[in-house]
């Protein structure tokens, strides 16, 4: 045999010295399990029966599944869930480890920054010097470019990360997905600062809900737009004004000489 | 990509191979990219005599996303998860490939654990890519339920992995220096219920395509490989043994504990499809071979064995490791100058190669077989263009 010239057997292989005669299979090494036999149906009678035998065969397992409903395994999925839960190891949302007190213990190592393979955790922070501790302003994971490979989780020497099962993270719009996985994120302090309302200031630490509405990155991002918006909208407005003023100035110098123009046009 | 086009067309006006007696004329067809049986974005160009194929030219890239210099720009770990999307059914075999190279040629340290959770794992994902293969390939030939089954049973893996693992498809979990978790508390009693439920499906397996008359007659004698030309191309996995050639890397090159289990490799003798078939359901029955005897005795120990935040160093060189996926041999290169990240990787996947010996299988047979030949190799597209 050519083929043990070029690729010589190792030695825990019992490779046949011999090829086997066709149409007979063979496993190396030992026993192996029956073949599965040849319908042969040239020929003699007993052949087709067996080939139709065997087509009723595989129609037999159809129909048994058709009669017995207790083997369906098909979940109906919004129906179900409540009680759907995937397992705790499951990949479908980065989130935080808090504790009781609704703390974490993010240090701003910036090591799960580093072992991110494509950027999708930004982290900002700022020196703290009350306490000689970093302090975290916000941790943005973005879904939208996370692959999901676990290593933020793994390399954390403080355990703070964690995958969680919650699955359901399709939105219809794609900033919805980047997340700030920090419970007191939102505006730096000196905004917040700015905000004197007590609620006002509240509501733009909460933490981010995947169902409640706009991540705060995204409303600020919209907040920023509709300015825009509307700085644009007083400018069109101021130049449309302009352009009105100076056509009716216009119009008022060249009322007394529109006789003789429409003479000559006619 | 263009030049197969261009000396396909130039041939159009060379002599014409057309074998009836009648004035026929060669023509050609697109098969994809955009083919159901294609499994993925391949595109065949078929060059075509009547309902006869005289040449199968496979035209690639268009899944390229540059996974190899991807992993340039990265440390060590950062490109294990790449190769989850190369063989996507294989995921763990290609953590286990990279993870391999870089133990090698950082020389760190593994346990018996650890092995003993990366040949589990690995196993039962050959399991599930054949299953799935099963699946598929009755698709293919005009048959829709095995679909289902396989990808009922396949499911039941899938669930193991997602309480283990936390992945379906993309794992990421064999990391240099261990597994990324120590397996679920639930794990060994899962798989017993796998096993048990398994092996009262793989009659129905049989009784529903294997001993069906209508696979059998379209399967067999169809796509012939010679074990010397899959040698010459350079097939691996299931289509060289197939052809009768037991190359098998879990035999020839023991890693993991594949040294130390009992099980066979299947061997065909024609190359036919209906030899791959059967390699592939032998090769399952194989596989629970080797989960049951691993199953009862993992062996104790820590599962990962440096920091996994802690920076790998690979000296300068070029290292090669290669495992055995669900399809085939699975090489990767490694160039290193000696720094954290690799200077250059290459990955000799097996599907461009077993690919290749669609021209060799399909050539003089009729277009309606190509499909159940193209089938039976079991490409995965991704990994053929990376």
């Amino acid at each position: 045999m050519p083929a043990d010239s070029v690729l010589p057997p190792a030695e825990s292989v019992a490779t046949p010295e011999v090829l086997p005669p066709p149409e007979k299979h063979v496993g190396v090494g030992g026993a192996i399990h029956g073949a599965v036999p040849w319908i042969d149906k040239s020929g003699a009678v007993g052949g087709v029966f067996r080939a139709i035998r065997s087509l009723f065969g595989g129609m037999k397992i159809t129909g048994g599944y058709l009669m017995r409903p207790s083997t369906v395994v098909t979940q109906q999925y919004p129906e179900n869930r409540e009680t759907l839960k995937l397992p705790d190891r499951f990949r479908a949302q980065l989130a935080f480890n808090h504790d009781d007190n609704g703390y974490h213990k993010c240090t701003l190592c910036r090591i799960c920054e580093e072992a991110c393979p494509n950027v999708s955790i930004i982290i900002t922070g700022r020196e703290k010097p009350a306490v000689s501790k970093k302090e975290l302003d916000s941790f943005v994971w973005r879904l939208d470019s996370c692959t999901f490979c676990n290593t933020c989780v793994i390399v954390c020497p403080f355990n703070v990360l964690r995958f969680d099962g919650t699955f359901e993270s399709s939105v219809y719009d794609r900033r919805l997905l980047s997340y700030t996985l920090n419970q007191y994120a939102g505006p730096v302090a000196s905004v917040l600062e700015k905000l004197e309302d007590p609620e006002a200031r509240k509501a733009a630490m909460e933490a981010r809900d995947p169902y409640s509405g706009a991540a705060i990155i995204a409303a600020l991002v919209e907040k920023q737009k509709a300015t825009k918006i509307a700085e644009r909208a007083a400018r069109e407005a101021a130049k449309a004004a302009r352009v009105a003023a100076k056509a009716a100035a216009a119009a008022a110098a060249a009322q007394p000489e529109a006789p003789p123009e429409a003479e000559n046009v006619g | 990509m263009s030049v197969h086009v261009s000396t396909l067309q130039a041939r159009i006006s060379g002599e014409s191979t057309a074998s009836s007696p009648l004035s026929t004329e060669e023509y050609f067809v697109n098969m994809g990219p955009q083919h159901p049986s294609t499994h993925g974005v391949l595109r065949l160009v078929l060059r075509l005599d009547g309902e006869t194929v005289r040449e199968v030219v496979p035209v690639l890239g268009y899944i390229h996303r540059g996974i190899e210099k991807m992993g340039e720009h990265g440390n060590y770990r950062q490109f294990v998860h790449l190769v989850d999307r190369m063989d996507y059914l294989s995921a763990l075999a290609n953590n286990w490939a990279v993870t391999m190279v870089v133990e090698k040629a950082a020389k760190m340290e593994t346990n018996d654990r650890i092995q003993a959770i990366r040949t589990l794992v690995c196993e039962l994902q050959r399991i599930q890519s054949h299953q799935l293969w099963w699946g598929v390939f009755g698709m293919d030939l005009g048959a829709f339920t095995p679909f289902f089954y396989g990808l009922r049973d396949r499911e039941q893996i899938c669930d193991i992995f997602e309480k283990t693992i936390g992945a379906r498809l993309t794992m990421n979990y064999i990391q240099p220096g261990g597994v990324m978790y120590d397996i679920h508390p639930d794990f060994v009693k899962d798989v017993k219920a796998f096993l048990t439920y398994f092996k009262s499906k793989m009659p129905e397996y049989d009784a529903l395509m294997t001993e069906n008359v209508i696979i059998q007659e379209r399967l067999r004698g169809i796509g012939k490989l010679s074990a010397e030309r899959a040698i010459a191309l350079g097939a691996t996995g299931p289509v060289l043994r197939a052809s009768g050639v037991a190359h098998d890397l879990r035999k020839s090159e023991p890693y993991g504990l594949y040294s130390q289990v009992d099980f066979d490799v299947p061997v065909g003798t024609t190359g036919d499809c209906w030899d791959r078939y059967w390699v592939r359901m032998e090769e399952m029955r194989q596989s629970v071979r080797i989960v049951e005897q691993l199953i009862d005795n993992i062996p104790e120990g820590k599962t990962f064995l440096v920091k996994p935040a802690a920076k790998i160093k690979v000296p300068a060189g070029v290292h090669y490791s290669h495992v055995e996926t669900a399809r085939g041999v699975l090489g990767v290169l490694l160039v290193s100058n000696g720094k954290d990240a690799p200077y250059r990787i290459h990955c000799r996947t097996p599907n461009f190669n077993n690919l290749w010996c669609i021209g060799e299988m399909a050539t003089g047979g009729r277009i309606g077989d190509l499909v159940a030949t193209l089938s039976s190799i079991d490409i995965v597209v991704p990994d053929i263009d990376r």
